[in-house]
C-alpha cells in the first residue's frame, strides 16, 4: 500500500477509536446534568462538531488566500474539500442542536443567536458550493471561490457581533464563560467526555478531509490525462 | 492619485450612458414603488407598530431593487467587449471596482430619495423631521450593500442562474448590514436619536471600510475576461 | 502571426495584451515582466479588435474622450479632429457609435489607436471588415507607427497582404510555434512550413 494511503488508513483507525472511546465516556463515564438530565449528553457531539465547522471555514479561508496568491490546484483543493465537509459537519451541528432543543425548550428551532449563527453558517457554505457548481469554467470557478471564501471568512465575525447583540436567548455559554476557566465550571468527568470527543471529532475531521483532499487530487489528474493523452 | 482619476472617469461615463438609456433606473424607480403598494396590501400595519416595521419594509424594497441595479451592473461593459478595452488599458482595476460600487450607490440613493418620502406618505406617518437622519443611516446600508453586492456580483458574471446565485450568496453575507440598519432606524423613530444604538453605527462603518478596502485589493483577481 | 483555425493566435495576442495571464512562464517587455500590476506597460499596448472596444451609446467624440482620458492622455480638440479627418470621420463626431457601420467602427478604432500611439500595436484579423479604402487606411497607419519604431503583431488569413506589410512571419500550430523567421527573398522555407500547417491554401 502506497504510504499515503497508509497514513490515511492510522488516521482513519484513530478516529474510530478515538470516537468509540469519546461515546463510552460521554455516554457512560460521565454524569448526567444537574438540570437538564441524559438529554444534554449530546452535547459532547453538539460543541465539537459546531468547532469543528468553525474550523473547516478557516480552512476554506487558509485555501482560498493561497490560491489567489500562488495559483496552485493544490489550495483549491483544500478549499472546496475544506467547504463540502463543513457543509456535513454544520448540518450535523444544527440536527444536534435541534434534538437538543426540542426536549430542552420544547420546539424543534428558536431563531436565538447560536442557532441562527450556525444555520448562517451553513447558507454560506451552500453558497460557496453552488457558486463553484454553477461556474462553467474551472478556473473561473477556482477563483470566483477563493474571493467568496475569503470574503465569507472576514465577515464571519462581523455576523457573530450582530446576531449576538441581536438575540440572547440561548444559555449563556456553560463551557466559554468570559469570567470563569472553562475547567472550573464543569464536572471533570463531563470536561473529560468533552475532550476526548472533541479530538475524536478533529480526527474524524482531517480524516475525511484527506479523503475528500485525495478524490479532488484523483479528479485533476484524470483532467489532465484527458487532455494532453486524448488527442 | 490615478485610481480617483480613473474611478470618476468610469462613474462619469456610467452615469452618461445611464442618462441615455434609462433601463436601470427606470426599473428600480418602479420596482421599489410598486413593493410599497404591496406592502401596504399585504400587511395590516396598526400605527403603533410602525416603528418596527418601517425599517424592515424599506430594507426589503431596498435589497429587492438594489439587487435589481447589481444584476445589470456590468451589462453597460458587455457590448463589443468592452470590458476587455477595460482591462486592457492601465487601469488598477480597484478603480472598475469603485466606480461600479459608485454607480450603484448613486442609482440607488436616487430611488431611496423617492421611496422614502412616498413611504411616509402612503403610509401616513408624521414624523418628517427624523427623514434626515434616517437618510443617513440608509446610505451607509447602501454602501455597504453595493459594496459586497458588486464583487459578487462581477464574481457571478458568468455563473449560470446568475439572478438567483447573486442574492443566494449575497444575502446572508449581508446579515450584519441588515441587522445594523434597522436597529438604528428603530432608535430613530422611536427616540429621534441613534442614542444607545451607537454600537451598531460603528459596526456598519466598520462593515463598509473593511468591504471597501478588500473590494479594492481584490477586484484585480476577480474580474477576468 | 499565421496558423489555422484554434493554432492559439487569438490567445497568445491576448497574452501580449495583458488580458490572459500565462499559467506557466512569463512576458517580458525590454526585460520588464508584463504581471497584473504592471499597469505602466499597458499604457503602450495597444489592441485593435476591429469593430469592438467602442461604446454604442457613446458619440465618437465620447468615446475618443473617455478612452484617451483612461490612458492618461489628454490631446487637444485639434488634433482628435485631425485624427478624425484622417479616417474619414469627422462629419461624424456627435454621433452614436450604433449609427455606424463596422467598417466605420473600425475606422474609429484605427483613429483612437492613432491618438493613443501604442509602442505595441496587436491587431486581430482586422481586414475583416474594411473596403479597399479601409484597408489602405489601414496599412497607411500601421506602416506610419513602424516607421516611428513601434512593433505591430498581426493575427490574420489574408496571406497575400500581410506578406507584403510584414517584416517578419511566425506559424503556429496546436499552441506551438513552428516557424519563427524574418523575411527573406526567396524565401522557400516559409512557404514550405506553410504548405505543411495551413491546410488550405489562401491566395
Amino acid at each position: 500500500m502506497e504510504p499515503g494511503k497508509q497514513r490515511k488508513g492510522y488516521l482513519g483507525g484513530l478516529a474510530l477509536i478515538a470516537i468509540l472511546t469519546g461515546l463510552y465516556w460521554g455516554l457512560v463515564q460521565a454524569p448526567p446534568d444537574a438540570y437538564q438530565g441524559e438529554v444534554q449528553r449530546i452535547m459532547y457531539l453538539h460543541i465539537p462538531s459546531i468547532l469543528t465547522a468553525y474550523l473547516s471555514f478557516f480552512l476554506v479561508f487558509v485555501g482560498s488566500c493561497l490560491y489567489l496568491w500562488k495559483r496552485e490546484k493544490r489550495d483549491d483543493n483544500l478549499a472546496y474539500a475544506a467547504a463540502e465537509i463543513g457543509v456535513l459537519f454544520t448540518a450535523l451541528t444544527i440536527a444536534e442542536g435541534s434534538i437538543w432543543g426540542k426536549p430542552t425548550w420544547g420546539v424543534w428551532w428558536t431563531w436565538d443567536a447560536r442557532l441562527t449563527l450556525t444555520a448562517v453558517l451553513l447558507l454560506i457554505f451552500v453558497g460557496y458550493l453552488m457558486l463553484r457548481s454553477l461556474l462553467e469554467e474551472e478556473n473561473r470557478a477556482a477563483t470566483s471561490g477563493a474571493v467568496l471564501g475569503i470574503i465569507g471568512f472576514l465577515d464571519i465575525p462581523l455576523i457573530h457581533m450582530s446576531v449576538y447583540w441581536w438575540r440572547t436567548l440561548h444559555q449563556p455559554p456553560s463551557i466559554l464563560r468570559p469570567d470563569k476557566a472553562p475547567w472550573e465550571n464543569i464536572h471533570p468527568a463531563m470536561l473529560i467526555a468533552l475532550t476526548i470527543n472533541f479530538v475524536a471529532f478533529m480526527l474524524l475531521y482531517f480524516y475525511l478531509l484527506s479523503l475528500r483532499f485525495r478524490l479532488g487530487e484523483l479528479h485533476d489528474e484524470i483532467k489532465t490525462r484527458r487532455m494532453s493523452g486524448g488527442r | 492619485m490615478k485610481l480617483l482619476r480613473h474611478t470618476a472617469l468610469l462613474l462619469w461615463k456610467d452615469v452618461r450612458l445611464e442618462m441615455r438609456r434609462r433601463e436601470s433606473l427606470l426599473t428600480m424607480f418602479f420596482f421599489g414603488t410598486l413593493l410599497l403598494f404591496v406592502f401596504h396590501f399585504s400587511f395590516d400595519l396598526a400605527p403603533d407598530r410602525m416603528v418596527e416595521t418601517t425599517p424592515a419594509l424599506l430594507w426589503l424594497a431596498f435589497l429587492f431593487t438594489g439587487t435589481l441595479g447589481l444584476a445589470q451592473l456590468f451589462e453597460a461593459e458587455r457590448g463589443n467587449h468592452c470590458l476587455d478595452a477595460l482591462l486592457l488599458s492601465p487601469m488598477d482595476r480597484g478603480a472598475l471596482f469603485l466606480a461600479k460600487t459608485g454607480f450603484n450607490v448613486v442609482l440607488m440613493t436616487l430611488v431611496e430619495i423617492v421611496v422614502i418620502p412616498l413611504f411616509w406618505i402612503l403610509f401616513n406617518l408624521r414624523s418628517w423631521d427624523l427623514i434626515p437622519l434616517l437618510f443617513l443611516i440608509v446610505f451607509l446600508g447602501t454602501v455597504g450593500f453595493c459594496v459586497l453586492g458588486t464583487i459578487l456580483s462581477a464574481v457571478t458574471l458568468k455563473a449560470r442562474a446568475r439572478e438567483l446565485l447573486l442574492p443566494l450568496v449575497l444575502f446572508p453575507l449581508m446579515i450584519p448590514v441588515i441587522l445594523a440598519t434597522i436597529r438604528l432606524m428603530e432608535n430613530v423613530l422611536r427616540f429621534g436619536v441613534i442614542g444607545d444604538a451607537a454600537p451598531w453605527l460603528r459596526l456598519l462603518i466598520g462593515f463598509d471600510v473593511i468591504f471597501i478596502t478588500v473590494g479594492v485589493l481584490i477586484f484585480d483577481r476577480v474580474i477576468d475576461v | 502571426m499565421l496558423g489555422p483555425n484554434g493554432a492559439g493566435k487569438t490567445t497568445l495576442l491576448k497574452l501580449l495584451a495583458g488580458l490572459l495571464y500565462p499559467t506557466q512562464g512569463e512576458i517580458l517587455f525590454d526585460g520588464v515582466p508584463l504581471t497584473r500590476t504592471a499597469t505602466e506597460l499597458r499604457a503602450a499596448i495597444g489592441f485593435l479588435a476591429p469593430s469592438d472596444h467602442l461604446y454604442e451609446d457613446l458619440t465618437v467624440a465620447e468615446n475618443l474622450d473617455f478612452f484617451t482620458a483612461l490612458y492618461g492622455k489628454s490631446p487637444p480638440k485639434a488634433a482628435i479632429h485631425h485624427a478624425l479627418q484622417s479616417v474619414g470621420l469627422e462629419r461624424w463626431s456627435n454621433e452614436y457609435i450604433s449609427a455606424l457601420s463596422s467598417g466605420m467602427k473600425c475606422r474609429l478604432s484605427i483613429a483612437k489607436w492613432q491618438l493613443l500611439e501604442p509602442s505595441l500595436m496587436l491587431l486581430d484579423e482586422p481586414y475583416g471588415v474594411l473596403d479597399g479604402s479601409g484597408v489602405d487606411l489601414l496599412e497607411g497607419f500601421l506602416k506610419a507607427q513602424a516607421q516611428k519604431g513601434h512593433i505591430i503583431v498581426i493575427a490574420s488569413h489574408h496571406i497575400s497582404r500581410v506578406l507584403q506589410l510584414c517584416s517578419r512571419a511566425l506559424i503556429l500550430h496546436q499552441g506551438k510555434l513552428f516557424f519563427d523567421e524574418p523575411r527573406q527573398q526567396p524565401w522557400e522555407s516559409f512557404y514550405r512550413a506553410f504548405g505543411e500547417f495551413m491546410p488550405h491554401n489562401e491566395s
